[in-house]
């Protein structure tokens, strides 16, 4: 995740509280996305970032789990998202992000 | 819809740069800086690879057209252990050039002496550039004597100059241009310089593919992500002319059009339309390579125990010319574009890119044989996490057609297979951005192999933090329609235009009927011209042939230069055959014997460009004759094509008596121009009495050699019949294009020994006379002096030189003139006059 990113989420979790925070994820393959999730919950596992070492433990998920798709107007996933989830390795994604929530997510 | 623009010819080139990916990309240059001792930096030496190791990886080989994008799928994924058995340097697209010699490039094209490399090093890489089959002499001899490495790390550690290196050693630095301006800093000015060597030398390869000849490159645009300028102008700009004046581009201008990644197919867009709107010819677009990016995603492929893989820098060209009939065209009408208003998804982001333009020309997704978006080298961004970038592009394609319809989802891997392509770019930022598969598509187009292709470009407009628009244009590369071809065809057939010639006649002694009768005439005839008339016409007519609104003109006075006369055309009473009288007015040159050959030349053109094949000449029986014919003969021997007439007289010979010139013996009479002065008016006004020239042609075209205008004189006593028959004259000289003609008889004599020959002429009457006067320096010369003997002239003119004055030759209205400034008019007559040339 991109310095000025971690940045933002860290600023967002100190402004509302890490509890009221969720992270959405737009990432295009299982790996990356775990990745970023790893960064907004355990901490930047390259430890570049203003997150190195700190673990908000935040709420995180990808656009394309079934748990945020269900919070989406259809017709609004259909025009900016169906095209990326038919594209993306979704399965893949959930699986990532499952382990990373289940490991590290506090809230 | 016809006139699309075409793409001739393409470049691609690579640098081999390791010693730049270790000191100069940013990813080493911020890791330095933030984390000195780290892992990443230690490992770095041993993850780089070798120019054998990097010309033989596969991708690379593509990108200099060694191997075809399809022959990639024959290597297993990954790449970066694979190698190509008979990897190449050289390729049909560009070269993978190595450091040392890109390095000594990079002084070649600095112009600020900005670049200070090591004595032995120059010594030996410019040994190697010798060689190089593109790098011309007059570029190896900006190359400088080096500096010895003692006093190459003195001045580096004081003035915080940025070394160059060579195999981890020091072999140079670039100099800062400004203490404190950060854009003029030894680092900036080395990454421009880089930049601007490796587009300088993709523009070397494309006009070598392209066989396009440097001087009719009327624009280029540098498309890159680099910019260049100082503290007051960041962006100020510029690229393309700076590279483009590196490879003597001397007709073009150009600028730089900038949006990230997607700078490439604006570019190209922008080029296609300055070509189809007619503004330009041939419009270059081109780009070198970043030295910031190399070694972008080094820290995963390090981890990963990959050798770092972006360890070259890339550059292209692309050569956008008019509708040839035969090359690929950018059809215009489908060309895609992410607005302001489109929004940033993907799905969006595609819709606007490939959906809406195709929907637009009623086009389906499957017309489109193949597709290139972002041809980034998936052996470098998947280890780094950014996955395989041209499939993901490819498969967001073919979920679109999907959602339209047009594919079922099954079908969408295949889709993939058979529309898209592995990718094999540098991660150059604008490099892989559609543009690395022009030169391929070009060719699989031509071969009949695909038609249509579709080029996308992207970019991420964030990263400047001016806005978080995306960015994104595309465009169709498709057969060639030949409609421009048939569409030109169409008109030469249906309206064969005449020629159109100007008249000046403002000092006819007839009136302005007898010209006007004289333009019914030659209308009636089938030709046309137009009467310019006001004050100053001659100014005008002038005017209107450098515009090329006028194709020829026909005058009764001109100022020629002296080198030019005019070659008249009469009806000979005898047999009432035609001739031509070479020459009428003007002077070839002051003596008389070089003046009546190259009035023979002069003839000879007038002759054919008027549909005489070939011309028989004969020398009329004047002053200069036998002299003439000496050296004419002479020049035939030497291979220059003469056809001499034989005189009708019993005692034969060239050398024409009286008789021949009624009879017409020969098709032209060649004489010095005074007495074909005297000659035309009486073959024109003998039925007449004299004050009506009823006959003929008139006095001709001027001829010279270099002079490129058709200006054709007839006198002030010319009748009407006789301007018409000017403008019949004229017309036949533009339609034989008789300019051409001029400069290809003028060769084929050179080439003979003309120079020579006449100057033997000359040798014999001025070496003792003439003292070698050198010219003032030149200035614009407005006032004519008249009044001087045409002998005199070249005389007249060097004695004002010898006083300071600079002066020219001409002919006037009244005869011989020398020109001068109006600020030197007074004196020069006065000097003239003393000398004895004026009253």
């Amino acid at each position: 995740m991109d310095l000025e990113n971690q940045k933002r989420v860290k600023e967002f979790a100190e402004k509302f509280g890490p509890e009221n925070v969720v992270v959405v994820l737009g990432a295009g393959e299982g790996e990356a996305a775990g990745l970023a999730a790893e960064t907004v919950t355990a901490g930047d596992p390259t430890f570049a970032g203003p997150l190195a070492g700190v673990s908000l433990g935040l709420k995180v998920y990808h656009i394309c789990e079934p748990e945020l798709k269900v919070e989406i107007d259809e017709a609004v996933y259909d025009e900016q998202i169906s095209m990326m989830e038919m594209v993306l390795d979704v399965d893949d994604i959930v699986n990532e992000m499952t382990a990373i929530r289940e490991q590290y997510t506090k809230y | 819809m016809s006139g699309n623009a075409v793409v001739k010819g393409a470049s691609y080139v690579l640098v081999h740069a390791p010693d730049f990916v270790i000191n100069y990309g940013t990813t080493q240059t911020v890791e330095r800086i933030v984390n000195p001792d780290s892992d990443y930096l230690k490992a770095l030496n041993s993850s780089i690879r070798s120019y054998e190791q990097v010309l033989a990886y596969p991708p690379n080989q593509v990108y200099l057209g060694n191997l075809t994008p399809k022959d990639l799928e024959d290597f297993e994924f990954p790449w970066y252990d694979k190698q190509v058995a008979d990897a190449k340097r050289f390729g049909k697209f560009g070269e993978l050039m190595p450091e040392d010699e890109f390095i000594a490039l990079m002084q070649i094209c600095d112009a600020f002496d900005l670049v200070v490399l090591e004595e032995n090093f120059v010594a030996k890489t410019k040994e190697k550039l010798t060689k190089h089959p593109l790098i011309t002499e007059s570029m190896l001899s900006k190359l400088k004597d080096g500096q010895s490495l003692e006093a190459i790390k003195e001045y580096i550690s004081e003035y915080n100059a940025e070394p160059l290196y060579f195999e981890r050693e020091i072999v140079g630095y670039v100099k800062r241009a400004h203490e404190i301006d950060v854009n003029l800093s030894a680092e900036v000015l080395l990454e421009n310089l880089a930049y601007k060597a490796s587009g300088v030398l993709a523009l070397l390869h494309l006009i070598n593919n392209s066989g396009i000849d440097r001087e009719a490159v009327d624009y280029v645009i540098d498309c890159s992500e680099e910019a260049c300028g100082d503290m007051n102008q960041r962006g100020g700009g510029n690229f393309a002319k700076a590279q483009a004046e590196m490879v003597g581009l001397i007709n073009a201008t150009g600028s730089d059009t900038r949006s990230f990644c997607a700078g490439p197919a604006h570019a190209i867009i922008e080029a296609s339309a300055l070509v189809k709107s007619g503004t330009f010819d041939n419009v270059v677009v081109f780009a070198g390579g970043a030295v910031a990016k190399l070694g972008m995603n080094g820290k995963d492929h390090v981890k990963k125990n990959i050798p770092i893989l972006e360890d070259v820098m890339g550059g292209f060209a692309v050569l956008i010319s008019k509708n040839d009939g035969v090359n690929p065209e950018i059809n215009l009408d489908i060309v895609g574009r992410h607005t302001i208003g489109t929004g940033s998804s993907p799905q969006a982001v595609i819709s606007s890119l490939v959906t809406d333009p195709l929907d637009r020309a009623g086009l389906r997704i499957t017309d489109i044989d193949k597709f290139a978006a972002e041809m980034q080298n998936p052996d470098i961004t998947k280890p780094a996490g950014a996955g395989d970038v041209p499939e993901a592009n490819y498969k967001m394609i073919a979920a679109l057609g999907v959602k339209r319809g047009e594919l079922e989802r099954a079908d969408i891997l295949n889709f993939v297979k058979n529309h898209g392509m592995k990718g094999w770019a540098p991660t150059q930022g604008h490099i892989p951005s559609g543009v690395p598969y022009l030169g391929f598509a070009r060719e699989e187009i031509l071969e009949g192999r695909i038609k249509k292709a579709m080029i996308i470009g992207k970019g991420s407009l964030f990263l400047g933090r001016m806005t978080n628009l995306f960015d994104g244009v595309s465009f169709v590369l498709q057969e060639n329609s030949k409609e421009a071809q048939t569409e030109d065809l169409k008109v030469s057939v249906k309206e064969v235009i005449e020629p159109l010639i100007g008249i000046v006649a403002e000092d006819s002694e007839l009136g302005k009927d007898n010209v006007l009768e004289a333009i019914s005439l030659a209308e009636n005839k089938g030709y046309r011209a137009i009467l310019i008339e006001g004050e100053e016409a001659h100014k005008k007519m002038d005017e209107m042939l450098r515009r090329k609104e006028i194709d020829a003109a026909v005058t009764m006075n001109y100022s020629f230069p002296i080198g030019v006369s005019t070659v008249g055309r009469v009806i000979t009473p005898g047999r009432g055959r035609e001739m031509f009288i070479a020459t009428t007015t003007g002077t070839s040159a002051t003596d008389r014997a070089e003046a009546m050959v190259k009035n023979a030349i002069y003839g000879i053109i007038a002759a054919k460009a008027s549909g005489v094949k070939e011309p028989t000449i004969g020398i009329a029986n004047i002053d200069g004759a036998r002299q003439a014919e000496k050296a004419l003969r002479e020049l035939q021997q030497k291979g220059y094509d003469i056809k001499f007439a034989e005189s009708a007289r019993k005692d034969g010979g060239v050398v024409m008596r009286g008789n021949d010139l009624l009879a017409g013996t020969a098709d032209v009479m060649v004489m010095d121009s005074l007495t074909g002065n005297l000659m035309i008016k009486l073959f024109s006004a003998f039925t007449t009495g004299g004050s009506y020239e009823s006959v003929g042609y008139g006095y001709g075209p001027g001829i010279g050699e270099g002079y490129d205008k058709i200006v054709l004189i007839v006198s002030r006593a010319s009748g009407a019949p006789v301007i018409a028959g000017a403008i019949e004259y004229a017309t036949q000289l533009v339609k034989n294009n008789c300019l051409k003609l001029a400069a290809d008889e003028f060769a084929k004599a050179n080439r003979s020994g003309l120079k020579q020959i006449l100057d033997g002429l000359k040798e014999r009457k001025t070496a003792a006379t003439e003292e070698e006067v050198k010219p003032p320096a030149k200035e614009i010369v407005t006032v004519e002096i008249p009044g001087i003997e045409i002998m005199d002239i070249e005389d007249a003119a060097k004695t004002l030189w010898a006083e300071g004055i600079y002066a020219e030759t001409g002919m006037g209205c009244t005869g011989p003139v020398v020109l001068v400034s109006e600020a030197n008019e007074a004196k020069a007559i006065e000097i003239l006059t003393k000398a004895g040339y004026i009253n």
